[in-house]
């Protein structure tokens, strides 16, 4: 049976890094991905709900049972949740076999030779990791995670090294494993990909902090905050200047501010592939083309504004090739403030 | 059971092996100290005045840094070439040759002085400086050579191809620099610490004396009763001595700790050595010959009679010094035997708790652990007579803790414990982290979660440490003449013997403690096949 994971107002000073306060509710049986760059501390937050390092302040709780908090710290083994580790982290005198018959004491050698066998390792059941490839090693540390049962997992960047390739096999495995177990599943990444080939939620962190948190679908069509969309969907984010009377300045003209924006130097323009077009006209900010792109909708410029990257539709019969055009708005302006307060 | 209660399970070898350091280590040389500052003749600014004016302490210390660097030089130039050559040249059985640069280590020095003695005349300072250089050089060997495995082939080539072989060769060398330097600061700190040797090639006509043999003169002169009033205690002289190797001990652990770990490598390519390839295999022949081939030569020399003038010698002869030997001194061979795999069994015990510590949660724990490396045995050996001579709150059992092997096992683990928590500590740290913290959600016992992940893994380094504890003891003669139970080992014996012209049986003991030596670390090679080369 799934259980919910709820973490609230957790803190951690880890020498000059502060994480939190975070926040962040888990539904049962959902799949869901903390998403953000290296250093922003989602990996200290999966660490803290695993039970391998102890908040300093905030509680957390799965289920019904509160596994972290004042004066209160249930050991992993506890706590009924297995962790995938980033590169396996397997045991490196140990077969196949061995790792999960240790693992899970009333496993059979032969129920751990059939999980093998459903993971593609029926081969590798008597090699040491040593012997494996990297993707043969992480599917065994997730079949070692999920052999006792857990009813939350976490994965620590499972597919991390993991080749292209083998990347769709892993994928589909967690996912069926997780469905037939009714899991709830708790991923950590920098991966947009990654994060969105295996979760249906997402959490995005930035600095130690939660940015936001929502359906994955939601987050990617209509982020709340400029970072999100950068890091979700590459969309360049431009600065802006405020000029009052609620107006701001933006390298592509003058724009009313949203409503209850905040500070409008915290706005950014944000611009999704394709939200501009180069023109051989003389408005809009001049950019550098760096490369021309082919694609589905008509040959793409990438360009470079100020220090971001824009992907600009390229004009039908394009006259200029001396390295620079000018860009222009396709609609209307998105101006999202940079994180969410 | 909950895991709080299992844990205290696991951390009773903990505190067993920090009990065991806080008594055979720390009360020892804390009674030195305090019987220094406090007693009746304790420490003064006289003493200090009178050992800052004492010209034979000075000459002694200088005689001790001149031998110690002496004899490290030639440490390097063996060792490091044996290394050099042996790894990164296509130098003939350059395979085998690899691991034997190890096995100078089982012959002790007193037996390499022993056999030059036979041969030559070999009196003085540079025979000394000589003759423990040899002996030594094993710790350079064995560093260089896992320095010289660890480096990146790729990374040689690139530099080969980038600026010639001439920088080529120094980026290597400047890449296994940690190692090279701990070698050499471990050759340094046995050579000045030895006692044996340079008391062995002196005992005629002395003319130079190192500072381990004026602690050990103080120390008897002190035992007697005699009055000492220029220097009260033996620490005293031997406090500047301390903290200079202390600083040495702590520049080669920070020196080892800091050689980067390579992850995976690829070897060195074998560059060939031309019209060299056939003498380069001198050096290494030399060093081998040196350490090892003539000690055996001329033991088994006097085996078959010629230290007794016996013409012609011959092998009924050796059937009697066999005989005499084993009717004389087969039950000190057993004593040894005996000592050597009850403190090496002791030591692995012991150090692998204080090594998982030590490179998990207190690197502070490892100059603790090494703190018996820093001192001369024979130090050591005085702080374990005074602090245990009493047998402090035994009184009332009648049971003489002091007079029994328990207490040699004890003294001689102290003493080769760095080296064992050292290199499983170094063999810990090679081992993820993460695959530990794994072992966490595994719903099973304490213990048995800590002896599969923890200990197995560790077994191979724990032999490696078993056997070089097992080495070290076999030949240690400093804490020999110290401890009453040790007065009974073969090389305690053997060292009087060779003063008192008994050769002939002394060689056949000499060459069975030998064979002891070398067939201990030989065993799993030849019972499990496993790789000779793991050794070193």
């Amino acid at each position: 049976m799934s259980l919910a994971v709820t973490v609230t107002d957790l803190e951690q000073q880890k020498g000059a890094f502060h994480l939190g306060p975070v926040s962040l509710s888990v539904k049962p049986g959902s799949r869901t991905a903390i998403v953000g760059p290296s250093g922003s501390g989602k990996t200290s937050l999966l660490r803290c709900i695993a039970g391998l390092e102890r908040p300093d302040r905030g509680a957390i709780r799965i289920g019904e049972r509160a596994v972290a908090g004042a004066g209160v710290h249930v050991e992993p083994v506890d706590r009924g949740v297995g962790l995938v580790f980033q590169d396996g982290a397997l045991w490196p005198h140990l077969t196949a076999v061995q790792h999960l018959t240790f693992a899970a004491p009333k496993l059979s050698r032969a129920d751990a030779l059939q999980l093998l066998e459903r993971a593609g390792l029926a081969a590798q059941a008597d090699k040491k990791p040593g012997r494996m490839s990297g993707g043969e090693a992480q599917r065994l540390g997730l079949l070692r995670a999920l052999a006792q049962h857990p009813q939350v997992l976490l994965l620590d960047e499972p597919l991390r090294s993991v080749d292209v390739h083998q990347r769709d096999g892993l994928v589909l495995l967690v996912r069926t494993l997780c469905d037939e177990r009714d899991v709830t599943s708790i991923l950590v990444t920098h991966d947009r990909d990654e994060a969105l080939a295996l979760a249906d939620e997402l959490a995005v962190m930035r600095d130690g902090q939660l940015v936001e948190q929502g359906a994955a679908v939601t987050l990617l069509e209509q982020p709340r905050t400029a970072f999100t969309a950068a890091f979700l969907r590459g969309a360049a984010c431009l600065q802006t200047s405020a000029l009052g009377g609620g107006r701001v300045r933006t390298p592509f003209g003058e724009f009313d501010a949203p409503a209850a924006a905040p500070a409008a130097n915290e706005l950014r323009l944000v611009l999704f592939p394709g939200d501009a077009e180069a023109h051989d006209g003389v408005d809009g900010p001049e950019a550098r083309i760096l490369a021309r792109l082919p694609g589905e909708h008509g040959m793409r410029w990438r360009c470079a504004v100020d220090d971001q990257i824009v992907v600009a539709k390229a004009p039908a019969n394009p006259t200029h090739h001396n390295g620079t055009t000018r860009l222009r708005l396709t609609g209307s302006p998105r101006l999202l403030p940079w994180q969410a307060r | 059971m909950t895991a709080a209660r299992g844990d205290r399970w696991t951390r009773a070898p903990l505190w067993l092996a920090l009990a065991f350091l806080l008594l055979f280590v720390l009360a020892p040389l804390g009674v030195l100290a305090v019987e220094t500052v406090w007693s009746a003749d304790g420490l003064t600014l006289d003493a200090w005045r009178a050992l800052a004016d004492d010209t034979n302490a000075l000459t002694q210390l200088w005689a001790t840094l001149r031998l110690g660097v002496a004899a490290t030089t030639l440490s390097l130039l063996l060792g490091g070439a044996h290394a050099w050559l042996t790894i990164g040249r296509d130098l003939p059985l350059g395979r085998f040759l690899v691991p034997l640069g190890v096995a100078p280590l089982v012959v002790p020095p007193i037996f390499v002085a022993m056999g030059f003695a036979d041969l030559a005349e070999v009196r003085g300072f540079w025979p000394c400086a000589m003759l423990l250089g040899i002996c030594h050089a094993p710790f350079v060997a064995v560093l260089a050579a896992r320095g010289l495995r660890a480096t990146d082939g790729r990374a040689y080539e690139a530099a080969l191809l980038l600026r010639g072989r001439g920088r080529a060769e120094l980026w290597l060398l400047r890449s296994i620099l940690p190692e090279l330097l701990a070698g050499c600061l471990l050759a340094f700190l046995f050579t000045v610490a030895d006692h044996g040797v340079p008391e062995f090639l002196t005992v005629k006509g002395k003319t130079w004396h190192t500072y381990a043999e004026g602690i050990f003169s103080r120390w008897n002169r002190r035992a007697v009763g005699t009055t000492f009033a220029e220097l009260e205690s033996p620490i005293v002289a031997a406090l500047p001595f301390l903290a200079g190797l202390g600083c040495l001990l702590w520049a080669a652990l920070r020196l080892r700790a800091s050689a980067p770990d390579r992850g995976v490598v690829r070897p060195l390519p074998r560059r060939p050595l031309g019209t060299w390839r056939w003498p380069a295999l001198l050096l290494p022949l030399t060093y081998l010959g040196a350490g090892i081939g003539v000690p055996l030569l001329v033991l088994t020399r006097w085996v078959l009679g010629s230290a007794q003038r016996r013409e012609p010698m011959g092998l009924e002869y050796a059937r009697q010094s066999y005989q005499k030997a084993i009717d004389q001194g087969l039950p000190d061979l057993v004593h040894s035997l005996w000592l050597a795999l009850g403190v090496a069994a002791v030591i692995v015990l012991l150090a692998i708790p204080l090594a998982r510590r030590s490179a998990r949660r207190s690197p502070w724990l490892d100059l603790l652990t090494a703190l018996p490396a820093t001192m001369p045995a024979i130090l050591l050996g005085m702080g374990l007579v005074r602090t245990f001579h009493a047998n402090p709150g035994l009184g009332w059992t009648g049971w003489d803790f002091y007079a029994g092997w328990g207490f040699a096992v004890c003294g001689y683990a102290a003493r080769f414990l760095p080296f064992a928590a050292l290199t499983l500590a170094s063999q810990v740290r090679r081992l993820p982290v993460a695959a530990e913290e794994a072992g966490r959600f595994v719903p099973r016992h304490a213990v048995h979660r800590a002896l599969r992940l923890h200990v197995q893994p560790l077994l191979p380094a724990a032999w490696s440490a078993f056997v070089l504890s097992f080495v070290l003891s076999l030949r240690e003669l400093d804490l020999a003449v110290m401890l009453p139970a040790a007065n009974a080992t073969a090389v305690r014996r053997l060292a009087n013997a060779v003063h008192f012209q008994h050769e002939d049986w002394s060689g056949v003991i000499a060459l069975m403690l030998l064979s002891l030596a070398i067939l201990v670390p030989l065993l799993p090679t030849l019972l499990a096949g496993r790789k000779l080369s793991a050794l070193s």
